[in-house]
């Protein structure tokens, strides 16, 4: 375990590029749907066209008829389903016997070409008998509703109920309690790059190589094993530049499956490049979620008790599902000092594409009620909102009511930055018509402490090599899918021997080369994989220390190592340089490889309670925000003006990074709150392209202010916790909040679409000029 | 990683006659300029040409031309050309500003002015992969029956959402239209149909070359609706041109997009006298507009915003104009 705090650093703490950037600028970066195809067969998948339905019959004669189609498969080709939840695989990567949502693979061609492809997927005879459908909870929850899944009934994936505390007692003791239902639509992550994979299959030794966009080789590669009953070590999984994921390739997917699938029937090379509405209908999005919020507060604005309901609709399958509703849960948590909490989840299956994970997982929708619901409360109790937030504070070290480890806590501080930021105190109440300021905040996870797929092993494993050449070769299966993480590595590499970047290469995700690594996920990277490296780096560095202190003739302990050289502490005169106690170290034992491990402490895993590994880790982050905004009543059209981020993310390693890191979360937010959502036309998808699906473009970016709050979290690498999703799920409510500062309108809805806010407002005059006329009548 | 392009053959005529005999020789030939709306298409399988007509060689309808007749600009003038026309941007601001906020900088670098008055009407279930529209029966516009959209009625209720046509359409433009029989010209208000399927009167094989804006002197503008700043097809826009009559009253011509099937012009019939009251009179205008348009469910968002926003927004229009004047 490092203790490190920040000293003496070259490397840790400065801004850098990122190290893969040039090869992305410059257009050299080769994606997954980048690479060689001459020699490949084209993969199509045949999707459901139907809801829900019974699969009678699929005939792909004709289909096979055609000249240049090479194979077909179909969910008989797969008898073995998959899921990233060992207890909850319900999913079949082609359909078998039941369908259950548009868009749902039922079977899949290789031909020759694209066109071909296409062609042979028209030619397939499908024979389905619908069945009842089901888009919302409320309707999947009916009475008579058939079940979409065997032992599913009421059509309930999972539900939690977590009560800590006394929460009558809380509320009995409250001076104010409020409590409101929140909607908010489903979204999809829209990362830029759409779902691709390669896969070959080498028929005289029967080994599988698969290259997939997914931000999880590790669990991709145990799921081909599975599915394909494949021997895990006949299998190669590469993982090559990946354009975005925000957890839309935090499991599994379909395609990675079906596309190995199909280059084992062919004994071949196959190409599959997923269309952008094949990549929103695969869907794996945060899910359209009611919060039901009840919070009590004293006249000073603690809190004293929260009910919270939740119901999620989370789509045809189990995926991250359970773990997406005990999320929701337990990190009304670990925020602020919420003694008495009551939490209901419901996941509800729906004809839908399967909901997953989205960076914040589960805690955004949540934390928009909570956020919104508290300054609601602050205006009635005449507090001001950041008075609220700071009447509920928490003193770290400590541990919350459901087991939460918190190490360290910035909170108050981004609160004080971005109060003053914005100039808040003078200009809150005093802005124009149709202009506000809102605020809020929020939290998130450093990495699950317990991974979904429990095998003991260690989180994160790293390896380093030195060898003849000078040069330190940092090999990681950590899964960079934009957000830094191959260069947090070398950093971590080159402040730990004191050595230049320049020297280091990072090589990542080849299953055959690189370390095993859990995935992009949960926020887990820099700090388990960056600990890894540290603890690696630190076993080179031992290594070169005892070659340098039997060359100068002194104990190991009397060597210091900084700025690229080896000395003697307190003597100007024995230094050796890198390459010099690198020549002596290899004479010792030739080519050096070492390797450093994290594990997780066992205190940092949760509570008891069933479903308490979710939610815990070993640091959060905190951040706090400030929204500006401006309100068109005519049209309903809300611009964000400005805004004010404060980041906790324990130490920035690298600010550059960090920063974009908090611009991109806000960003995000931005979209969740004003403009993205998806709608399905009794299930298909309307919305599954870049136009209909509204994320905001630079026209509607706002400058974003980042400050970057540093706690130097004692179990962090060099005191470093997430940075990547904490900033995300306090913009809507600072937007919802500014809104309700500008207009007067208390918006329960997200997206805040012009169309939503003016019906919101006219539903609001109306009701005014209704009371007004009652007012009239009795007076 | 797009729907695969079908095959065709690519024809490049160098001018206007040729490009109409191409039109005459080439079965099932369709005419691409900037090609970002019909490529788009293409690849949804909404459109199957054999042959591809280029109009991107044809140097003589890549001009803007002004002189004592008004203005000329030709088809294949680009967005971007016409947005960044600093010479006209006083006179017929309208039609600038419209040019500006067509989709993004990437489509209006190529996308010309012909492709967006012959832009294809849209709608939600139109605009849609073949899988999605086989899965749905298809619809009136393309290859099916029933309209989604309006399953009672017998036409296509496809949205025209062309940013350019208000604009024009405000001042007076003609177009000129080039075919098998010479040229002719009409208004181009008159060059669309209420139909979604067919709402272009353009006869076989015609190409529409050049538009013709006669001299001004209204004040004009051009705003639409639309959730995000860029990209987005507008939910509904407006634009409107403002005449000072001899007596200093106001005299308003207005015309829509995205509300229905072709550019709508609202008829303002009285002129906003020296004497009267602005509000109420602006508060009228709203209201006609309102009445004027007949949104429907051809976007995912609902129709009633999009008849109460482009009446907000034509009432803006026409009072900043009023107050620009004073």
């Amino acid at each position: 375990m490092n203790t490190m705090t920040k000293s003496k650093t070259s490397a840790a703490g400065q801004p850098l590029p990122l190290i893969d950037g040039i090869e992305k600028v410059t257009g050299q970066a080769i994606y997954t749907a980048d690479m060689d195809g001459r020699d490949c067969l084209t993969g199509r998948i045949l999707r459901s066209p139907v809801s829900h339905g019974r699969i009678i019959s699929i005939d792909t004669s004709k289909a096979l008829a055609l000249d240049g189609v090479i194979a077909i498969i179909t969910g008989d080709d797969c008898p073995l389903t998959y899921g990233v939840i060992p207890i909850a695989m319900n999913e079949y990567p082609m359909a078998r016997d039941t369908v259950r949502y548009r868009g749902e693979p039922v079977a899949a061609v290789a031909a020759r070409d694209a066109a071909t492809a296409e062609m042979a997927l028209d030619l397939i005879e499908l024979n389905i008998e619908e069945l009842p459908a089901y888009y919302t909870p409320a309707d999947s929850r009916a009475p008579d509703a058939v079940q979409l899944h065997d032992k599913k009934p009421g059509n309930l994936e999972r539900e939690v109920h977590h009560s800590f505390g006394d929460v009558a007692d809380g509320f009995d003791k409250a001076d104010l309690v409020h409590s409101e239902v929140f909607e908010c639509a489903e979204i999809n992550h829209a990362q830029m790059e759409p779902h691709a994979a390669l896969a070959e299959y080498d028929t005289e030794r029967d080994r599988l190589t698969l290259h997939s966009v997914t931000q999880v080789p590790f669990y991709v590669h145990l799921t081909l094993a599975r599915c394909l009953d494949m021997d895990s070590s006949q299998i190669r999984v590469v993982k090559p530049f990946v354009g975005g994921g925000f957890g839309a390739r935090t499991e599994t997917l379909n395609f990675e499956i079906i596309v190995a699938l199909l280059a084992r029937k062919v004994g071949g090379k196959v190409m599959m490049r997923l269309t952008r509405e094949e990549s929103f209908v695969t869907h794996r999005g945060r899910p359209q979620t009611r919060v039901s919020l009840k919070i009590g507060l004293t006249k000073t604005g603690q809190i004293t008790a929260v009910d919270c309901e939740v119901v999620m609709a989370g789509g045809a399958y189990a995926g991250y599902g359970l773990v997406t509703i005990l999320y929701a849960g337990a990190l009304l948590h670990g925020i602020y000092g919420v003694p008495n909490v009551k939490y209901d989840g419901y996941r509800v299956y729906t004809n839908t594409p399967p909901c997953g994970a989205m960076r914040g997982h589960g805690t955004v929708d949540v934390r928009h009620a909570f956020e919104c619901i508290l300054d609601r409360m602050a205006r009635d109790l005449g507090l001001d909102p950041f008075e609220v937030r700071r009447a509920n504070l928490l003193t770290a070290p400590m541990f919350t009511d459901n087991g939460l480890m918190i190490n360290s806590y910035g909170l108050g501080e981004c609160l004080d930055k971005v109060q003053a930021a914005s100039g808040w105190q003078d200009r809150k109440g005093n802005m124009p018509k149709g202009r506000g300021l809102g605020m809020a905040c929020s939290h998130y996870v450093s990495g699950a402490a317990k991974p979904v797929h429990w095998t003991g092993e260690p989180h994160a494993v790293v390896s380093m090599k030195l060898d003849f050449d000078g040069s330190v070769t940092v090999l990681t299966g950590a899964s960079d899918i934009g957000q830094g993480s191959t260069t947090i590595v070398a950093i971590a590499a080159a402040e730990i021997l004191s050595i230049d970047m320049a020297r280091i290469r990072v090589v990542t995700n080849d299953s055959v080369i690189t370390p095993k690594d859990n995935g992009s996920y949960s926020s887990r990277v820099t700090f388990m994989v960056g600990n890894a490296a540290i603890e690696a780096a630190k076993a080179l560095r031992e290594k070169l220390v005892n070659a340098a202190a039997k060359k100068l003739e002194v104990a190991p302990d009397d060597i210091e190592c900084e700025g690229g050289t080896f000395f003697v502490a307190g003597s100007s005169q024995s230094v050796l340089t890198f390459q010099e106690v690198a020549i002596a170290a290899l004479a010792l034992e030739g080519t050096i490889t070492v390797k450093g491990a994290f594990s997780t402490p066992i205190e940092a895993q949760g509570g008891k309670h069933r479903g308490g590994a979710v939610g815990s880790t070993m640091g959060f982050s905190y951040a706090a925000q400030v929204v500006e905004v401006d309100v068109d009543i005519d049209t309903g059209q809300v611009r964000v003006d400005k805004v004010w981020a404060a980041l906790d993310c324990g130490f920035a390693i690298n600010p550059l990074a960090v920063e974009g890191q908090i611009e991109g979360s806000v960003w995000m937010g931005l979209g969740q709150g004003l403009s993205e959502e998806t709608h399905y036309e009794k299930g298909l998808p309307s919305h599954a392209n870049f136009l209909d699906y509204r994320f905001p473009t630079i026209a509607e970016s706002p400058d974003i202010d980042v400050q970057i709050v540093e706690t130097i979290d004692p179990l962090g690498p060099f005191g470093a916790k997430e940075a990547g999703e904490g900033a995300l799920s306090g913009f809507p409510p600072a937007l919802v909040n500014a809104v309700a500062d500008a207009i007067g309108l208390d918006a329960n809805f997200l997206p805040m679409t012009p169309d939503r806010v003016l019906a919101a407002l006219n539903k609001k005059r109306r009701a005014a000029r209704k009371a007004a006329s009652k007012k009239e009548a009795t007076s | 990683m797009s729907e695969a392009l079908p095959d065709f053959k690519l024809v490049r005529p160098e001018t206007v006659d040729q490009a109409v005999a191409a039109l005459g020789t080439h079965p099932n030939a369709q005419i691409c300029a900037g090609g970002t709306d019909l490529i788009v298409n293409m690849r949804h399988g909404l459109a199957t040409p054999e042959t591809l007509i280029d109009l991107g060689g044809i140097t003589d309808l890549k001009t803007i031309t002004q002189d004592k007749a008004g203005l000329k600009i030709g088809a294949g003038v680009t967005l971007r050309e016409l947005a960044e026309n600093k010479a006209i941007a006083g006179a017929y601001a309208a039609i600038v500003q419209a040019a500006n906020v067509v989709a993004g900088p990437s489509h209006r670098e190529v996308a010309t002015v012909g492709g967006n008055l012959c832009l294809d009407t849209r709608c939600q279930y139109y605009n849609q992969s073949h899988w999605w529209r086989k899965s749905n029966d298809f619809c009136l516009k393309y290859r099916g029956d029933t309209c989604h959209v309006a399953p009672n009625g017998d036409r296509c209720r496809a949205a025209f959402s062309g940013d350019l046509a208000p604009a024009l359409i405000v001042h007076g433009a003609k177009v000129e239209i080039a075919g098998p029989d010479g040229i002719r010209y009409c208004d181009l208000a008159d060059l669309y149909h209420e139909d979604g399927a067919n709402h272009l009167t353009l006869n076989k094989d015609e190409i529409v070359i050049f538009v013709h804006v006669p001299p001004t002197d209204a004040v004009s503008t051009y705003d639409k609706i639309r959730v995000r700043g860029a990209i987005d097809f507008p939910l509904s826009g407006c634009a409107v041109a403002c005449r000072t009559t001899p007596d200093g009253a106001r005299q308003f011509t207005l015309a829509t997009t995205g509300t229905n099937s072709r550019p709508v012009v609202v008829d303002i019939p009285d002129p906003l006298g020296t004497d009267d009251d602005a509000d109420s009179y602006f508060a009228a205008l709203e209201k006609l507009v309102q009445k004027g348009v007949s949104p429907q469910r051809t976007t995912t968002t609902a129709p009633h915003y999009r008849r109460l926003s482009v009446g907000a927004l034509a009432r803006r229009l026409a009072q900043n104009l009023t107050n620009t004047q004073a």
